[in-house]
């Protein structure tokens, strides 16, 4: 909400500037987004009326007007504004005056003709964005006058207001509280209350849950005078278009109290007016010239007619106040906040008065009324019903109990009772024989515990010495899965990775069957829970190769959801990894031509859960877009998969002419934390002191035989000093010169150890011959040593 | 046999004179000082001389031994240290190292790990709660009136069932609460979700870290000890905290936090709301547990939660929040 602060000072007496204000309420609690000065007094700008105009001779679109500015000798002034008429009062910038912007005024000739000063828009002058064209003055403005007369400088504070303040919607509640907060004093205005009377002929309530009390206030005599110029400028700050008086001023003192009200034009009300639901089929032609049908949840005001206003949110045009209204109904009431917050979703409707109700506000009721009606009398001669009639009852104030004891325990603050009433006071709280009665305008305190928060508020928190207690927290299965997460998301860093973090919601198309739909997504893209992480990588990767990377190698460790019987929703951590490009940075060595491949890849798979992890080949059909799979164990648990896209897949993701292997793997995050909790390759053992001796064989071999099962012979051979196989050296020879072309040499190393002595070349020599033996009757190799 | 014994001093040291390499200087040491060498021959000599002449004839052998020992040795010396100049020689300097591959954690992940060490040290230990969770958690329990607009369809994503994807981490409260009795001492780093069309500063899917204390005898004095500790842990020492009076249904009193530093722009940055639980919330608990553990005479208890992404742009300059969802690797190296 925006306040003006020439309009507050008609309620807060103070000295503060806007900043010291806007300190002062945003210590209550109100925030204050921002604070703009308006309409500071510009020297040289005044009321001048024009009192002829004709075309430019060499300019279609500019005029050439003759303008009074009270000095006695008109002044020709050129002019681009279309909205004006001979006769208008406008505002002109004589000679010499500077408008914001850095704007000179001064004689000159525009087109060939001499303009003596500018007429100015609303938005020239700095009073606000105003109508496209000149700022028209209202007709009994007296020429000559100066700008800072007609328009007062002003400071608008941008206020957020919270939902739990409805009073804070009003100027009385903004004053009200600076004031407690000591920025001043708070002026009441000098209510006149009228007395109550209650009249089944006049107003009814059928729905007291939706409606505890209502009230209306009969106005009759009216003249429809234009809004005086005062009114149309506050309405101005705050946004509001002019309608007409009676609803200007409806609407002028909702913004000073928070009270929405509503005028029904009383000559086309028929009967008694009865707050009641909705029944089934009935219609609204609202004030905004929309049709809504109504709903039995929807409360309405009706007469014999039927429903005249959709209550507390919108009248009806049918009994609307027009320029030829002369009397009027004056609603003033309170509605059940869920019901009016229910209306207004529903129908989707966002109106001021609505905005006030669903937060709860019950400040002012009978004051607002009593206002407009004192205001209309004064501005139009008008003469109010001596009494309101009534409905409902006026809710009694509530009565809460306090101790002292209870505010110090929760603050942790000393204080002394005599503060606590002093603060509570302030805020126009009544201390009662045994309890505080709440004032009307604070729906929020019902319990003891809301006025503590007050106690805090004024008290303020600096005054509160800040304690540290801290008391021994055990870690929980949480940190621990915490720490292991984090110990694999190091182990692929520090292997060259990159962690991407994308959305969880994905497109519908990309996740699988299982996949948990929303109800009322954002839009396509965003319409499923990711099922795995593959699809989130691949734009990332693809964006990647977009902006120029040569070398990509990412992860990503996050959430994936699917259905499950029960509970309704699985949600686990996934890991999925992705590379492609260079498999060493570019350098002036030889080296760095290669490619990331499967290879490379699966190295890094095994340092996740170092020594644990093996693979199994893949037995179904492969998914789409993928061209080669290996299931991935750790220890013994299947724990997700390593494979190549397809090359026609990957080819998507790259850029023309790019061509290189993408390699990508989706793992259960569990399974792999799992066996790092149970300590996996974590033991030491025991150090042997006593040196290993390395033997290297070759052995020529069908090149279909797999690496894996030369190494699976060797190691289940029981030799006990084996104790590894390392392949190093492949070599085939497609021109069949070197070796058979339908043959492959694989060289692999050796390692034979003994905890306990040394060894010797004759038992590691014998050791090595059984091995050999072993490949050359197990594969039918070719073996060398 | 002294002449002879000269003879070959002279031809030996002359030969040695003469030889630059490493491969005849092998040749040499074989050839002199070899068990079938040189020098070893004239030795065999020795055995027709007398008693007398022998000690006289085996010293100067031995001379001869030790003196083209050195030399030879002196001269190897040379040519190691002439190859070894060499090595080095052939290096330029200048050229660029040859790096490796780097990898790094995303700065979301980072800033999450730096808050959780924080909160660690002050006794706090970790709890995890579901992104899909009721409403009751995500709003009933959290005292959230059921008009509240916060709960439509416009600004909270549901399921067909009736769940939803949490607007807020403080469901985690909730579960915590539900599943253990006071003391209790929670962080809850997670995403959350709300319709928010996404643009420089707002994404639909967040993340949020949920801080929850419950005890007999906590204060507000303690909330605000907790979050002072927290942000000058962060920040730095030199930080300035405030904290504006503001409303949320689950607390009370409710502030928002406002911090403030010379480091950072020097203007007060709205970083987490806060307050003291709300009774209403203790109750709800209370119901759905069939207990009176958490009894809102007996305990009270702080909460504060607060976006983390808000923190990483704050702390690495980051001024669009996209580029956190992007995953640029040019972004990503920043962080290594």
């Amino acid at each position: 909400m925006k306040i003006s602060l020439s309009w507050l000072g008609d309620y807060l007496k103070t000295t503060q500037t806007a900043e010291q204000l806007a300190e002062t309420l945003t210590r209550s609690g109100i925030e204050v987004k921002s604070v703009v000065s308006h309409g500071a007094a510009i020297p040289k700008v005044v009321a001048a009326q024009i009192l002829e105009s004709t075309q430019h001779p060499n300019a279609d679109r500019l005029s050439v007007c003759k303008v009074d500015d009270g000095s006695g000798t008109p002044r020709q002034i050129v002019c681009g504004a279309k909205n004006y008429k001979v006769g208008d009062k406008i505002l002109l910038a004589l000679p010499g005056a500077a408008l914001p912007g850095d704007v000179k005024i001064k004689v000159g000739k525009l087109r060939g003709v001499e303009s003596e000063g500018m007429m100015c828009s609303s938005k020239e002058l700095g009073l606000g964005e105003g109508v496209d064209g000149l700022h028209i003055l209202p007709p009994e403005t007296m020429i000559g006058t100066e700008l800072g007369a007609l328009f007062p400088a002003d400071d608008i504070l941008e206020l957020e207001i919270t939902p739990n303040r409805p009073d804070w919607l009003g100027y009385l509640g903004v004053a009200r509280e600076a004031a407690a907060f000591g920025a001043g004093e708070f002026l009441e205005p000098a209510w006149n209350l009228p007395s109550t009377i209650e009249d089944k002929n006049v107003a009814t309530i059928t729905d007291h849950n939706g409606c505890p009390f209502y009230s209306i206030r009969k106005i009759d005599g009216i003249t429809m005078n234009p809004s005086p110029s005062w009114l149309v400028q506050r309405l101005a700050v705050m946004e509001a278009r002019p309608i007409n008086l009676v609803v200007d001023l409806a609407n002028y003192v909702m913004f000073e109290t928070a009270q929405p009200l509503h005028a029904f034009d009383a000559n086309k009300i028929q009967g008694a007016l009865n707050v009641r639901f909705a029944r089934e089929g009935e219609k609204l032609e609202a004030l905004d010239g929309k049709t809504y049908q109504l709903q039995s949840s929807d409360l309405v005001i009706a007469d014999d007619q039927g429903p005249q206003a959709l209550a507390g949110i919108i009248g009806g045009m049918k009994s609307g106040v027009t320029a030829a209204t002369n009397s009027i109904l004056l609603e003033s009431a309170i509605f059940d906040p869920a019901t009016i917050a229910h209306s207004l979703r529903y129908h989707g409707i966002n109106t001021e008065a609505g905005y006030r109700f669903e937060r709860g506000n019950r400040a002012g009721t009978m004051e607002a009324s009593a206002r407009v009606a004192a205001l209309l009398d004064e501005l139009t001669g008008s003469i109010a019903a001596k009494n309101l009639f009534v409905a409902g009852q006026f809710p009694e104030p509530l009565q809460i109990e306090l101790r002292g004891d209870q505010v110090r325990q929760l603050l942790g603050a000393e204080m002394s009772d005599e503060q606590i009433d002093g603060y509570l006071k302030k805020l126009g709280l009544i201390k009662k024989e045994s309890a505080w009665q709440i004032s009307s305008w604070r729906p929020d305190l019902y319990r003891s515990v809301d006025l503590i928060e007050e106690v805090s508020r004024v008290h303020g928190i600096e005054a509160i010495k800040s304690r540290y207690m801290a008391f021994p927290a055990p870690s929980s299965k949480e940190d621990q899965a915490y720490d292991q997460m984090m110990m694999l998301r190091r182990r692929l860093a520090a292997g060259g990775f990159f962690e991407a973090r994308t959305g969880t919601l994905v497109a519908k198309e990309i996740a699988d069957k299982k996949a948990i739909a929303l109800r009322n997504p954002m839009g396509e893209q965003q319409a499923v829970l990711r099922t795995s992480l593959l699809s989130g990588l691949k734009k990332v990767l693809q964006h990647n190769l977009q902006q120029g990377s040569s070398s990509i190698r990412l992860f990503e460790l996050g959430k994936i959801y699917q259905q499950s019987e029960a509970p309704y929703c699985e949600e686990k951590f996934s890991l999925a990894l992705m590379t492609t490009g260079a498999a060493v940075p570019m350098s002036w060595r030889s080296d760095s031509q290669r490619s990331l491949d499967l290879y490379d890849f699966k190295g890094m798979v095994d340092q996740l859960v170092p020594g644990k992890i093996n693979y199994q080949s893949w037995e179904e059909p492969l998914p789409p877009g993928m061209s080669l799979m290996l299931r991935v164990f750790c220890d013994a648990h299947l724990a997700g998969y390593v494979g190549l896209l397809h090359p026609a897949a990957a080819r998507e993701l790259m850029l023309t002419g790019q061509e290189y292997p993408v390699a990508v793997a989706e793992l259960d995050v569990a399974m792999l934390c799992d066996v790092i909790e149970q300590g996996g390759g974590n033991k030491v053992g025991v150090l042997t002191r006593f040196p290993a001796m390395v033997r290297d064989i070759a052995l020529i071999v069908d090149k279909s035989v797999a690496y894996a099962s030369l190494e699976q012979v060797l190691l289940s051979a029981k030799e006990e000093l084996l104790r590894s196989v390392t392949p190093f050296d492949i070599f085939t020879d497609p021109s069949g010169e070197k070796i058979a072309a339908d043959k492959k040499s694989v060289a692999l190393s050796l390692k034979f150890q003994h905890d306990d002595r040394t060894l010797t070349a004759q038992e590691v020599g014998e050791a090595c011959e059984r091995l050999m033996m072993l490949l050359k009757t197990s594969f039918d190799a070719e073996v060398r040593s | 046999m002294n002449i002879e014994i000269d003879q070959l001093r002279q031809k030996a040291l002359a030969t040695l004179e003469a030889s630059s390499d490493e491969a005849s200087l092998k040749e040499l040491r074989v050839h002199y000082l070899g068990k079938a060498g040189a020098i070893s021959q004239l030795s065999e000599g020795m055995r027709h001389l007398s008693k007398e002449e022998r000690p006289v004839v085996g010293k100067l052998l031995n001379e001869l031994r030790t003196s083209f020992t050195e030399a030879l040795e002196a001269k190897e010396a040379v040519l190691v240290l002439a190859a070894d100049a060499a090595v080095f020689q052939s290096l330029d300097p200048s050229l660029p190292g040859t790096a490796t591959w780097q990898g790094g954690l995303h700065p979301l992940t980072l800033l999450t790990d730096r808050v959780i060490q924080i909160f660690r040290r002050l006794g706090f230990a970790l709890a995890t709660g579901p992104d899909i969770d009721t409403e009751w958690r995500c709003f009933d329990a959290l005292n959230t009136p059921a008009h509240h607009p916060a709960r439509n369809d416009q600004d909270t994503f549901y399921f067909p069932d009736g769940r939803l994807l949490r607007t807020q981490t403080s469901t985690v409260q909730i579960r915590a609460m539900e599943q253990a009795p006071p003391p209790l001492r929670i962080i809850a780093p997670g995403s959350a979700y709300r319709r928010d069309e996404i643009d420089a500063t707002h994404l639909s899917q967040f993340t949020q870290m949920e801080v929850l204390c419950v005890a007999p005898g906590i204060t507000l004095a303690d909330l605000k000890g907790t979050a002072e500790f927290f942000y000058r842990e962060l920040f730095g020492p030199e930080i300035e905290c405030r904290f504006r009076p503001h409303f949320f249904p689950f607390t009370e009193p409710s502030f928002e936090i406002d911090v403030r530093s010379s480091l950072l722009s020097n203007k007060w940055l709205e970083l987490a709301g806060c307050g003291m639980v709300d009774p209403a919330v203790f109750e709800a608990i209370n119901k759905k547990r069939g207990d009176n553990a958490y009894d809102p005479d007996k305990v009270s208890g702080f909460a504060f939660g607060f976006g983390l992404e808000r923190l990483v742009m704050i702390l690495t300059g980051t001024s669009d929040i996209r580029m956190l969802t992007e995953n640029d690797l040019r972004f990503l190296e920043r962080f290594v």
